[in-house]
């Protein structure tokens, strides 16, 4: 009976450490976060402009504003290109790369890693200032380089499509290491034995790729998948914000960045609030069908 | 016929390592250049008459000092309190059983997931609403929300072998001794590489510095690169790379130290466990 009482104690007096230890982490996440997310929830259905003392209700008017926005099919057209090119930068391509030092050359995979990462510590702002003078159609060193091939480097800050192009280029730049060695990690994973086998047997190396590595990693390359889209997203304001601001005619604009057009500086805070939100929905939709629907087919590491 | 094979594919890597390095050339190169120099031997690295007067200039023109000093202060305030806070968190989850655990873990987790724009405008409601507009302190509070530390110390705690922490138990060994004894010294590679990527993020930090700060004085430092440029043209780039020289020496040099950590951490971090 004693003892039963004293491991009771235990029990409770160990729940009690553990919220303890929680509690400071917790307390910064239910100010900065959670509280943001239903204040955000709630200012969506409200006309303000983050100065005026009295918030109107409208219901669900914000929410429908956003069908009828002119500017929506070209704000979603933009993001949608914008994450397809990241998806093929940051997942397709340091996906080849890693099985190639992998299972490929294998020499020099501390160097490669260690320099491919380099750029992810580095600052966007100073990214987009990198890039602003490399791709300068005038006078930066691609064009110069380019002239020499008797190439001409179009003027993509004032092109439809390219500014997007050169957008998905700056957060590349930042992403791809970060993932580079995530995927390696996943596809040194699988075991060499398999692949060594695969190679005896003169199974092109495509194949191995498709049929043995991609499969075996799924689990990662999922992983990576979906924080190539979160990391796009977060990212891409700053190159918005530093190189084009939207332009041109809002060819470069976003969901991201018209959130932040709509809240900062147009004050429409509740529309913005709005779009957060449906944003938002939208993107757990897809990590749910993401999620359920490769889930089946994955192979688990460990 | 080997080493051909496997040259082609070096070949390959070296062209992507290129492609992802060289900018970070051409800026250490350009700030050192003189301006008509930057536009005559653009593709040239090593500049005919090298000079400091960039760097002069930016920091005759800005308070460059005050402007460090601000992002130190606040890249190490925001990395000391989540370094903490997620040791402290993920110790709980790791070697306690409480009620709910789980699906705390899962919605602070996921927090992860849930892009900065989602939260930025009760934030900017918030931090106007306490006075710290304008002020660094308003910089660092909302960076303090942030699980990654919480999931990568976790994963690492987690591979300590359980039988340490049983043995020490069974001497009555206290939470304390357990955690600074044992646990924190089996899991400093983790902690130190979070840590470090911490201080590098936020010094990096963009979007919400650039919502609340007005005066230069408080800037940091990717703030002040931003005054540099203009997007109408005529943007100086010589000062612009030697204000980005100064903006990412930190990050750069924490990192070639501390490489063999932080590449191995992230390695790991994928969906193992």
């Amino acid at each position: 009976m004693r003892v039963m009482k004293n491991k009771k104690n235990l029990i409770t007096q160990n729940t009690m450490i553990a919220y303890m230890l929680i509690l400071p982490a917790l307390l910064v996440f239910a100010i900065f976060m959670f509280y943001p997310l239903f204040y955000t929830a709630y200012l969506s259905f409200f006309d303000w402009n983050m100065i005026k003392p009295l918030k109107v209700f409208v219901g669900l008017d914000n929410y429908k504003a956003l069908f009828s926005d002119p500017l929506m099919p070209l704000v979603i057209k933009n993001t949608v290109v914008y994450i397809l090119i990241l998806l093929i930068l940051n997942c397709a391509a340091p996906y080849i790369l890693a099985f190639i030092l992998s299972f490929v050359v294998k020499k020099g995979r501390g160097f490669y890693k260690g320099a491919f990462f380099l750029p992810s510590v580095i600052s966007l702002v100073v990214g987009s200032i990198l890039y602003l003078w490399i791709l300068n159609p005038v006078s930066g060193p691609a064009a110069v380089a380019a002239e020499f091939m008797g190439i001409n480097i179009p003027i993509w800050s004032k092109t439809q499509g390219l500014v997007i192009v050169v957008l998905s280029i700056i957060t590349t730049w930042k992403i791809f290491g970060y993932n580079f060695i995530v995927i390696f990690g996943g596809v040194t994973g699988v075991p060499q034995e398999i692949i060594e086998a695969a190679k005896i047997d003169n199974i092109p190396l495509y194949k191995i790729f498709f049929d043995i590595v991609l499969p075996m990693s799924s689990a990662t390359g999922v992983y990576i998948f979906i924080m190539t889209i979160v990391q796009g997203l977060q990212y891409v304001f700053t190159p918005i914000k530093v190189v084009t601001q939207g332009g041109p005619d809002n060819a470069s604009s976003n969901v991201i960045y018209d959130i932040y057009q709509e809240g900062f500086l147009l004050y429409h805070t509740g529309y913005a609030s709005a779009m957060s939100i449906a944003a938002m929905v939208l993107f757990v939709i897809l990590l749910v069908i993401e999620f359920r629907y490769v889930e089946k087919g994955i192979y688990y590491e460990n | 016929m080997k080493i051909d094979s496997s040259l082609k594919w070096h070949v390959l890597l070296c062209i992507a390592l290129f492609v992802s390095l060289m900018p970070i050339v051409f800026a250490i190169s350009t700030s050192f250049k003189e301006l008509s120099e930057a536009y005559g031997n653009v593709l040239g690295l090593i500049p005919h008459n090298p000079t400091m007067a960039n760097y002069l200039r930016i920091f005759q023109e800005l308070p460059l000092n005050q402007i460090t000093l601000n992002t130190v202060i606040v890249a190490f305030a925001v990395t000391v309190f989540k370094i903490v806070t997620s040791v402290m968190a993920a110790y709980a989850f790791v070697y306690f059983n409480f009620k709910g655990k789980n699906l705390l873990y899962i919605i602070l987790i996921s927090t992860i997931f849930i892009p900065f724009t989602m939260t930025m405008i009760p934030n900017y409601l918030i931090i106007s609403q306490i006075g710290l507009r304008n002020n660094i302190i308003g910089v660092i509070l909302p960076q303090l929300s942030d699980a990654t530390g919480i999931f990568l110390i976790r994963q690492a705690m987690r591979s300590i072998p359980l039988s340490f922490i049983e043995a020490a138990r069974l001497e009555q060994a206290g939470i304390f001794h357990i955690m600074f004894g044992i646990v924190l010294p089996l899991a400093k590679p983790a902690v130190i590489s979070t840590g470090i990527m911490f201080f590098i993020n936020s010094w990096n930090e963009y979007v919400w510095p650039v919502l609340i700060l007005k005066d230069t004085a408080n800037y940091t430092l990717p703030l002040a690169l931003q005054l540099f440029i203009s997007s109408e043209g005529g943007t100086d780039f010589c000062v612009a790379m030697a204000v980005s020289v100064v903006t990412m020496i930190i990050p750069l040099g924490l990192y070639l130290i501390f490489q063999k950590y932080i590449i191995s951490t992230f390695t790991s971090s994928g969906v193992k466990g």
